[in-house]
């Protein structure tokens, strides 16, 4: 106590010079010892001479009454920091190329982690989110997994209330919203109650759920995103309670939710889920049509959660149901994934690698302002010298050139910080909708944690090997040559030609990376998708279930719509499908091949599944390879057809025609005849097509609610987009319709995290080697200053210019290739852990390691060229006379 | 000239806080004259080092100051003891007396071996 208070009031004291009291004191003190020795009948001068001797040393009372008053240490810091500010104003070029190369790597750092902050560790709006999971089924024969779960597993979960403290399920589907101006489609998500605890969200406004509105016909109740409450409502306070028609059935609004909260992903508006209690029941459990998300409880390790999983799993195995022989013969398990992790995607592994792409450009930063800093000590060698004669040790020679790197790193911390705040919104501006959906632009708390630690460890990593060569400096040797070059000087030299070569390495390394990236890309865009994307329009829509309640409903808007698409002016074909490619839903299922019995524990045939009008196929060219294309002909009361395409022909027709086969979804549904097989489409990306068989079966004879509509004209799609509004609104005025956008877009589209990805690490790799060359130049400037003497007498001694150049951009040129060299080690051992990310393209290629090094070479020649040329510039008379 | 000892380091802090108590608010000369009067003079100190001794006292609150004006009318800062200054001294005087006592049998045990 007594301690700590002293502590406080010598914090205190330091922070508050104040000396003119003490001094007061003293020469009070010492007055009134002369006035007694005078009263005891001395001398004045004698009365003065003994006060003084009596008092003892003023300035030394002073000097310790000064170490008592504040913290010595504290004092001596602030004079470090002052004496480097000075230094470092004193040299103004040095320090804003410094802090600007250290805030541009700061600021590049910060910028994605901030990107790696919000997609895997700290999503906004979600209260510890470590311990929000979400539930993964897996069945391991039928090679099948879902990042998703059958209602029948939430029970299980919330009856599990030791492991977790929440769950809840969720499943998308939009919702025309039919009160404003023109019929609108809400990004909707019907949700079970507990769903917002899951992630501890709580609303802005109005309330969330309860249970009882998670009920049939009670769920009549929505929570609006914050976006949704901006841009629909305009933010109208009053909307709480009001009613509104969604799908056309009255629904009342009860709640906002914060800015930040908007999952699952891009919510617009959530209504209670209200599923028939039957779904609940475990003969629903393999129909994972439900996103299932739970919160562990505090202190529950994911793995124990996991581990639970596997309790669960068994439970099934051991229920002795018709649904334990399901789950056995094709190994069905469950299994826990994080939230962040499932919701990143495959966002995960690109944004980590762009993270170390942006460290390597931070490291060649900081091995450029380590190059500066041993160039300007050399430059300030004979201030070090007298300093160390006049008495500093070499702790404190040490601790002043740390303290100059450290306020070096603070300036430059700060500025990137700042140019983070920009970069951040840049990247938002740039990036792809998929990979930053719900990113925004604030750095919280983590980030300024990263951007602190950051600025620390690379202060430290520019700082310590200059600071350690100086505390070394050699006293005589540096007085003795008035600070000219001497073997340390050398050996700085010497040190900053290997920076100067590991930074080559590293920008090499980067272009290697950035050059596989864009061979996988280039590779890429050839792919030929199955289809033809030119000239094609679509967009989509829902048809709600209270007016379109059976199929033969449903048939009679899409043939009308069809009809209405056909004869519209500038139509070539149109179509309807679902799910149409590269629209993200998946959607599959078994089948049954007639004379083809499964064997025992044999899942049986299984395929993707597409529900197609006639026109689909002429629409997007998807080539006939035998049979026919649906027709109008293709009815309900006539007969059943398929078509097939030919991986799936392949897969389970491998030596017979399969065209005039029969084939049915299931036991007991009514056989239907393959007519026609058609090629193969891609269906999610140019990249990573599973290659998995397709069924299309007729939109016509086998009704859906909703579908995607495809147009195709010879002149420019876009026009197409009013085209199908009309046609829908023709059909049924109050239908809407949503997410317009043409094949190519969508295909491109589908690059769009790839594209991204490329063009920041293009960017990166070009950095670092702006960077790289920059610090060539540094060191092969310095080393034609210190050679100009002896430049001088060979070009007095007829020296050609050519062969000055020669010679130096030769040094220059050493570096770079040993640099080269050594780059494209590193790449080959990096180059691993890309592979899974590239495409059709070796990790380890030779023409990208030959086409990017090229580049450090050439950047190398140039960065050398420009000091050589300067050092033949100069008169040799006037070198020669310098010294 | 006689012999006089030295003040060593923590004595002075005690005999600070003692004076301070028997004779009430004082100067910073007043205390040092007070002190080798206390050890009839045998005791010799610098004046100067009494002071950081002060600063280390009030930093703790063993001692408050402050400025006022001194019998001959000078300008002087003025100490008392505080609270917390008293239950200080008891402690040390306590603690002193014990390392006395002990002391004093080693004395006695000298005494009687020679």
């Amino acid at each position: 106590m007594k301690r700590l208070r002293r502590g406080w009031k010598r914090l205190l004291g330091s922070l508050s010079p104040e000396e003119s009291e003490l001094s007061h004191e003293l020469q009070s003190h010492i007055e009134m010892q002369i006035e007694d020795n005078l009263r005891a009948g001395m001398p004045p001068e004698e009365a003065r001479r003994q006060a003084k001797l009596k008092f003892g040393g003023f300035e030394s009372t002073k000097e310790s009454y000064r170490d008592q008053r504040g913290l010595p240490w504290i004092e001596t810091t602030l004079a470090d920091l002052r004496y480097a500010a000075r230094g470092l104003r004193h040299s103004p070029a040095f320090t804003v190329v410094a802090v600007l190369t250290l805030a541009l790597g700061i600021g590049a750092n910060t910028a994605i982690f901030s990107l790696v902050n919000q997609l895997l560790l700290h999503p906004p709006g979600i209260d510890h989110p470590e311990r929000v999971v979400g539930l993964r089924t897996e069945y391991q024969k039928l090679n099948l997994a879902f990042n998703g779960s059958s209602a029948a597993n939430l029970p299980d979960l919330r009856a599990s209330a030791n492991v977790f403290e929440h769950a809840a399920i969720a499943q998308r589907g939009d919702l025309n919203y039919t009160d404003g101006p023109n019929p609108e489609r809400l990004r909707g998500s019907a949700v079970s109650a507990e769903w917002f605890d899951v992630f501890g969200a709580k609303p802005l406004l109005g309330r969330v759920f309860t249970s009882q509105e998670d009920q049939p016909n009670l769920n009549r109740v929505a929570v609006l995103s914050y976006g949704a409450w901006t841009k629909v409502f305009g933010r109208d306070p009053k909307v709480i309670g009001r009613m509104v028609q969604l799908n056309q059935t009255p629904h009342q609004i009860i709640g906002v939710m914060r800015a930040d909260f908007e999952q699952p992903r891009n919510t617009d508006i959530w209504t209670p889920i209200g599923l028939d209690p039957k779904l609940y029941q475990p003969s629903n459990r393999f129909n994972e049509s439900f996103f299932l998300a739970a919160r562990l409880k505090p202190g529950i390790s994911f793995e124990l959660g996991q581990a639970w999983m596997r309790v669960l799993t068994d439970r099934v195995y051991d229920s002795g149901t018709t649904g334990a022989y399901i789950a056995k013969s094709s190994n069905w398990s469950i299994s826990l994934v994080h939230f962040t992790d499932d919701s990143a995607g495959d966002n995960k592994a690109a944004v980590l690698l762009l993270l170390a792409a942006v460290g390597f450009v931070l490291l060649i930063a900081c091995s450029n302002i380590a190059g500066l800093m041993m160039a300007r000590t050399s430059a300030r060698g004979r201030e070090l010298a007298v300093r160390a004669a006049l008495g500093a040790g070499r702790l404190r020679l040490l601790r002043q050139m740390l303290s100059e790197s450290l306020l070096l790193g603070v300036a430059g911390g700060v500025a990137g910080l700042l140019l983070a705040a920009g970069a951040v919104r840049l990247l938002l501006l740039l990036a792809p909708e998929g990979v930053v959906a719900g990113v925004n632009a604030s750095l919280d708390i983590y980030v300024m944690i990263f951007c602190a630690a950051a600025t620390f460890a690379a202060s430290l990593l520019f700082g310590v090997t200059p600071a350690w060569q100086v505390s070394r400096v050699d006293l005589q040797g540096s007085l003795k040559t008035e600070g000219r070059s001497n073997t340390l000087d050398s050996a700085r030299q010497r040190f900053r030609s290997l920076l100067v070569v590991g930074e080559t390495a590293l920008a090499l390394t980067l272009l290697v990376a950035a050059g596989l990236f864009v061979r996988s890309f280039v590779r890429l865009q050839t792919i030929n998708p199955g289809f033809n994307p030119k000239g094609v329009m679509t967009a989509m829509y829902r048809l709600p279930s209270a007016q379109y309640a059976g199929g033969r409903d449903q048939a009679n808007f899409n043939r009308a719509l069809l009809a209405n698409l056909r004869s519209a002016p500038g139509v070539v074909s149109a179509g309807l499908g679902y799910p149409m490619p590269f629209s993200g839903d998946p959607e599959a299922g078994s089948f049954d091949i007639e004379d083809h019995p499964a064997g025992p524990n044999d899942p049986g045939p299984h395929g993707d599944r597409r529900f197609i009008s006639p026109g689909y196929m002429e629409t997007l060219s998807i080539p006939l390879k035998a049979g026919r294309y649906f027709t109008d002909q293709d009815r309900v009361d006539s007969k059943l057809v398929a078509i097939i395409d030919d991986a799936l022909a392949r897969q389970y027709w491998p030596h017979e025609d399969p065209v005039g086969k029969r084939v049915r979804l299931g036991e007991g549904a009514p056989w239907m005849t393959i007519v026609g097989i058609v090629g193969h489409v891609m269906h999610s990306s140019l990249a990573s097509d599973s290659g998995k068989g397709v069924m299309y079966l007729s939109l016509f004879q086998r009704s859906k609610p909703g579908a995607s509509i495809a147009v195709k004209t010879y002149g420019d799609p876009n026009l197409m987009a009013a085209v199908i509004r009309d046609a829908v609104r023709a059909a049924d005025p109050h239908q809407a319709v949503h997410t317009f956008g043409t094949m190519d877009y969508w295909v491109s589209r589908s690059l769009d995290t790839r594209r991204f990805g490329v063009r920041l690490l293009g960017f990166f790799g070009v950095t670092a080697l702006f960077l790289a060359a920059l610090g060539l130049y540094g060191v092969i400037s310095y080393a034609v200053t210190q050679r100009t003497r002896e430049i001088g007498i060979r070009m007095a001694l007829g020296a050609e210019r050519r062969s000055v150049i020669s010679l130096v951009v030769g040094q220059g040129l050493r570096l770079s290739i040993i640099g080269v060299a050594i780059g494209i080690g590193f790449a080959a051992l990096l180059g691993q852990y890309l592979q899974s990310l590239l495409f059709q393209v070796q990790s380890f290629d030779p023409w990208t390691i030959v086409g990017t090094a090229a580049a450090p070479i050439i950047a190398g020649l140039l960065a050398s060229y420009l000091p050589a040329r300067r050092a033949v510039r100069v008169d040799p008379a006037i070198t020669l006379r310098s010294d | 000239m006689e012999q006089k000892s030295d003040v060593w380091q923590g004595t002075l802090t005690l005999m600070v806080l003692k004076t301070l108590n028997a004779l009430g608010p004082l100067h910073g000369y007043g205390i040092a004259r007070r002190i080798e009067q206390t050890s009839e003079n045998l005791l010799s100190i610098n004046h100067g080092t009494l002071y950081p001794v002060l600063l280390k006292l009030e930093q703790e609150g063993s001692i408050a100051s402050e400025w006022g004006v001194s019998d001959n009318n000078r300008k002087a800062k003025f100490y008392r003891i505080t609270k917390s200054g008293k239950k200080e001294l008891t402690a040390a005087e306590r603690e002193w007396q014990r390392a006395n006592d002990i002391m004093a049998r080693f004395s006695a045990l000298q005494g009687e071996s020679s």
